[in-house]
């Protein structure tokens, strides 16, 4: 991560990127202002070179919030790139405003270049933001903020890494190096996934040499009360199994599980700004290959629970996965669960890759994690769980199939009605994050690759939800 | 359609007799009445089909005795849950069970008139049945069922609220007609001579040849139509029955009677289903047929571009530009993406012309409507929360239901072409919202709503209401949306 400097004075001559409202740009600079016809609306930018310094000028518009800030400063990083510094200049915001600023730069910034051997000359060179600022307290707000984007952090880095070395035993181990500070990691595997009859994450991880676990982080917060659980769907690598996808496309594979991901970069993030909630996340961890092991298109399957599930198509793992994770959530009698899970090309047809699906049974839960995700720019619309979509699971044999066999059937409401069946009375939400959890091209807002999808929405549900005893 | 009367309450000596039974009600007059003349045959039926009128059963006791062939009982649930679609729900499982019996008499003592005139809603809705193309269906395959009397002590209100539910029947009746026809037949030609015949109910009907077409600029419309060699109509209907010089609702309906995709053709398996692709336009005629039946106090516009999508050897190219009524440039990539080019041209025209309050188009637009919602909600786009609300809540009671799906900016750059101003497809991600974006484009701003109707026309089974093949959806719920808001 980029390092983030508080300091009092603009230094030395690194490009200093100045946030312009609505037709205040300063004095020095109207004139290349308005050569550029630039006014300060929101989303643009002004970019002057050859004076003394590089000058940015990020238009914030008359109104700005959160989410333009976040976009000002997004900008400014994506165009220092090439610098190795950049100074923002947040005198006279908000102070959520200027926060908003720092973490635009910062997530814009973000890179995964561990796995490159040979040094490009284009690639990028910014290490360093000077945030010029007046406000004695930004440092404080600041440190919790850093917490949440170094969970951030983590989570993406995690989505990007190859699957010949995050193996599900290889997830596990970041873990560990997490769990510490009052974050606890319990871990199951082999003969304890079969006391626990985690069947389904058995039979998606039956079939690979890297064998399933699921891990369950706690943070024990300070407020006395259940906690709030988060369950991720951790597929270190999708083949599809025994259903084989096509070749094209396999490779964005390694990022399926970037729902486990972003569920533990989440309770990283509140464990290093010491939330009073208390929170838990079961992560279901497998992966799904072929093999002489591999479970089987009409296998049935048999939850912890009793319930018997027919197996239709083995590349629809994740809800197999999901509905034994989410059947040791509801052990913990939590206060609502909330499972991330990239499941569904079906709601990547639906939404693309603009916004992620949220299926509830609660419309309170529904409302308030729609409601975080619009706080920090990570979008969530509703889609429906209707009569007809439990109908389409009907079995001719077992309780229930795990998705239609039939083509061009709405999936992502079958396999959101399939995990429903599976929470018990909580309170639950469910995101479908296909189709968010990468981005194929950067843009100035957005770098290229993992978004960490879901580290900041929940941190942000917690934080306006779950961290009010009086509201709980 | 089903013969609907209502009478006095008082039992039959012959034919059927049906029975509504709510869960935990007393037995009503009638069926005390039935069971004592029956030697308790309802009370021994009911015991020993363990029915106790649950939501979505029926009780089936044949020959009863008291000169009755058969009793038919449908459960209503839970008594003091007992709603408008639980009534209707109802009248349809009892014509299904009935479906062998020429003249029914049907007990509604404990309902209120309107609540009566809901059931035999229902029943009428459910016997419906496309069959002129039946010409050797054996007289024992035939369905019977022709005649009911609603049995009611509220008979004045009964018929007050038939009236207006008689409307409504005729009119999704029209349009699961139009839906049903074969393309051979339903040409955009004969779709438009039918729609002027309706002129009979006082609808004034106007009509748009190709030539005026051509005149009037419509590119997009046109583009789809010159690979087909029946001519495209664009068809206007207008009900006059609100204050004189009150702006008109708008209702615009996508008529295409046949759609192969063009030269993007589509894969054989299933495009037979295309006949109904101009369901939308089917929705509209129905919906402005029904609002002229029952005199409704309301001006409306109803109008339908009619083409059909064929790869003649004329047909518009993956690639062409076309220019539209709006003035907007399309560069059409994908020709099975017609739909909204149709609408392109309707709906710059409708605004233009009839300055109306709102438009709401009607389109069995996008395959990925189906993936995102499925078939028991149509997908539901607008620029206008207080009418997505509206229509929402008129899908609700009407029980043709809704979903809103998003719009916004990001999906509109997937429409972006790289020479004209906008291309007629944004890719599989968001296929449904960036169809809509499209549309959006033609609206000039105005309040405005469109129904993704391509999960909700056609059913593949019975539904309560709905016999299996065309639903008439759109007709229930823009009725239901006019008269809950909209009517002087």
């Amino acid at each position: 991560m980029i390092r983030v400097a508080l300091t009092g004075h603009v230094e030395g001559d690194w490009p200093l990127a100045l946030p312009v409202r609505l037709g205040a740009s300063p004095p020095d600079f109207v004139t290349a202002a308005a050569a550029d016809d630039f006014s300060g609306l929101p989303d643009t930018i002004c970019d002057i070179f050859g004076g003394a310094r590089r000058i940015l000028l990020l238009g914030i518009g008359s109104t700005p919030d959160e989410q333009i800030m976040e976009g000002a400063g997004a900008k400014a990083a994506a165009r220092t790139l090439q610098s190795s510094r950049l100074a923002i200049d947040l005198r006279g915001l908000r102070r959520r405003d200027a926060i908003a600023c720092l973490t635009g730069a910062v997530t814009r910034a973000w890179r995964y270049d561990r796995l490159r051997t040979i040094r490009q000359e284009d690639a990028p060179k910014l290490t360093d933001v000077s945030a010029v600022t007046d406000d004695s307290d930004l440092g404080k707000r600041w440190a919790r903020e850093l917490a949440v984007l170094e969970a951030l952090e983590f989570a993406r880095d995690l989505v990007t890494e190859p699957s010949n070395t995050l193996t599900p035993c290889e997830f596990v181990a970041r873990l560990e190096q997490i769990a510490t500070g009052g974050l606890t990691l319990e871990v199951l595997r082999g003969d304890g996934l079969r006391r626990a009859g985690l069947a389904g994450l058995l039979a998606v991880g039956g079939g690979s040499a890297n064998p399933p676990a699921l891990a369950v982080l706690r943070w024990p917060g300070t407020i006395d009360a259940p906690p709030v659980a988060f369950v991720g769907k951790g597929i270190t690598f999708d083949t599809g199994g025994i259903s084989i996808k096509p070749a094209d496309g396999m490779w964005d594979m390694r990022a399926d599980m970037a729902g486990a991901a972003a569920c533990a970069g989440a309770m990283m993030a509140l464990s290093r700004r010491a939330s009073p909630a208390p929170a838990i996340a079961v992560l279901a961890l497998a992966e799904n290959a072929v093999s002489e092991a591999a479970y089987r298109p009409s296998d049935v399957l048999r939850h912890a629970n009793g319930t018997t599930v027919e197996v239709v198509d083995t590349d629809a793992e994740g809800r197999l996965v999901l509905m034994d994770a989410l059947g040791m959530a509801v052990r913990e009698k939590p206060l609502a669960i909330v499972d991330l899970a990239t499941l569904t090309g079906s709601v990547v047809t639906a939404l693309g890759h603009h916004m992620a699906g949220v299926f509830s049974n609660d419309d309170a839960l529904a409302a308030a994690v729609s409601a975080a995700g619009a706080a920090v720019g990570e979008l969530l619309w509703q889609l429906p769980i209707d009569e007809s979509h439990r109908r389409a699971l009907d079995s001719d044999i077992a309780d229930l199939r795990h998705c239609s066999p039939e083509r061009g059937q709405p999936d992502a409401c079958h396999a959101a009605a399939f995990l429903r069946e599976f929470v018990g009375g909580v309170p639950w939400a469910h995101l479908d994050i296909a189709g968010v959890e990468t981005i194929a091209e950067a843009d100035d807002r957005h770098a290229a690759g993992a978004t960490g999808f879901g580290v900041r929405l929940l941190d942000r549900l917690v934080r306006d939800r779950f961290e009010d005893p009086g509201r709980l | 359609m089903l013969d609907v009367r209502f009478s006095a309450s008082s039992l039959p000596a012959s034919g059927a007799l049906a029975l509504l039974v709510a869960e935990g009600a007393a037995p009503s007059g009638l069926w005390q009445a039935a069971d004592a003349a029956t030697g308790g045959a309802i009370s021994r039926g009911f015991a020993s089909a363990d029915f106790t009128g649950k939501e979505g059963t029926t009780c089936s006791i044949l020959a009863p005795g008291g000169g009755l062939n058969r009793i038919v009982a449908a459960g209503l649930g839970k008594d003091g849950e007992i709603s408008e679609r639980r009534l209707e729900d109802a009248g349809g499982a009892l014509a299904a069970a009935l479906a062998r019996e020429a003249t029914v008499s049907l007990a509604t003592d404990g309902l209120s008139g309107a609540q009566a005139a809901h059931v035999a809603l229902g029943a009428v809705l459910r016997a419906y049945r496309f069959d002129i193309y039946r010409t050797k269906e054996k007289p024992e395959d035939k369905p019977k069922f022709a005649g009911l009397t609603v049995l009611t002590t509220d008979a004045a209100g009964a018929n007050a609220a038939w009236a207006k539910a008689q409307a409504v029947a005729r009119g999704i009746f029209i349009a699961r007609d139009l839906a049903s026809e074969p393309p051979n037949i339903l040409t955009p030609i004969e779709m438009s001579n039918r729609i002027e015949k309706l002129s009979a109910l006082g609808l004034a009907v106007e009509v748009l040849t190709p030539e005026d077409m051509t005149r009037l600029g419509f590119g997009a419309l046109l583009g789809v139509a010159q690979g087909s060699a029946n001519p495209a109509r664009t068809v206007i209907m207008r009900w006059d029955g609100g204050r004189a010089g009150e702006a008109p609702l708008a209702f615009v309906g996508k008529g295409v009677t046949f759609d192969t995709g063009g030269i993007s053709i589509k894969p054989a398996a299933g495009m037979e289903d295309m006949k109904w692709d101009m369901a939308g336009a089917a929705a509209v005629t129905g919906l402005m047929a029904s609002l002229a039946v029952r005199r409704a106090p309301v001006n409306a516009v109803g109008l339908v571009g009619l083409v059909e999508n064929m790869p003649g050897s004329n047909a518009q190219r993956p690639g062409d530009v076309v220019k539209s009524y709006s003035g907007q440039t399309i560069e059409v990539l994908n020709t099975d993406a017609e739909g909204r080019l149709v609408l392109a041209d309707v709906l710059w025209y409708c605004q233009e012309k009839f300055a109306p309050r709102f438009m709401v188009d009607l389109a069995t637009l996008t395959g990925a409507i189906i993936i995102s919602l499925g078939h028991e909600h149509a997908g539901l786009f607008s620029n206008d929360d207080d009418l997505a609300a509206k229509l929402t809540a008129a899908g609700l009671a009407s029980g043709e239901r809704l979903w809103r799906m998003p719009m916004g900016k990001e999906y509109d750059k997937q429409i972006k072409s790289d020479i004209a101003d906008m291309k007629n497809i944004g890719g599989r991600p968001g296929g449904s919202i960036t169809a809509a974006q499209f549309i959006a484009r033609f609206v000039n701003d105005k309040k405005w709503a469109h129904l993704d109707i391509a999960g909700t026309a056609w059913a593949t089974k019975d539904h309560p209401t709905v016999p299996k093949g065309a639903t008439g959806f759109g007709v229930r719920l823009l009725d239901r949306l006019i008269s809950d808001h909209f009517e002087t």
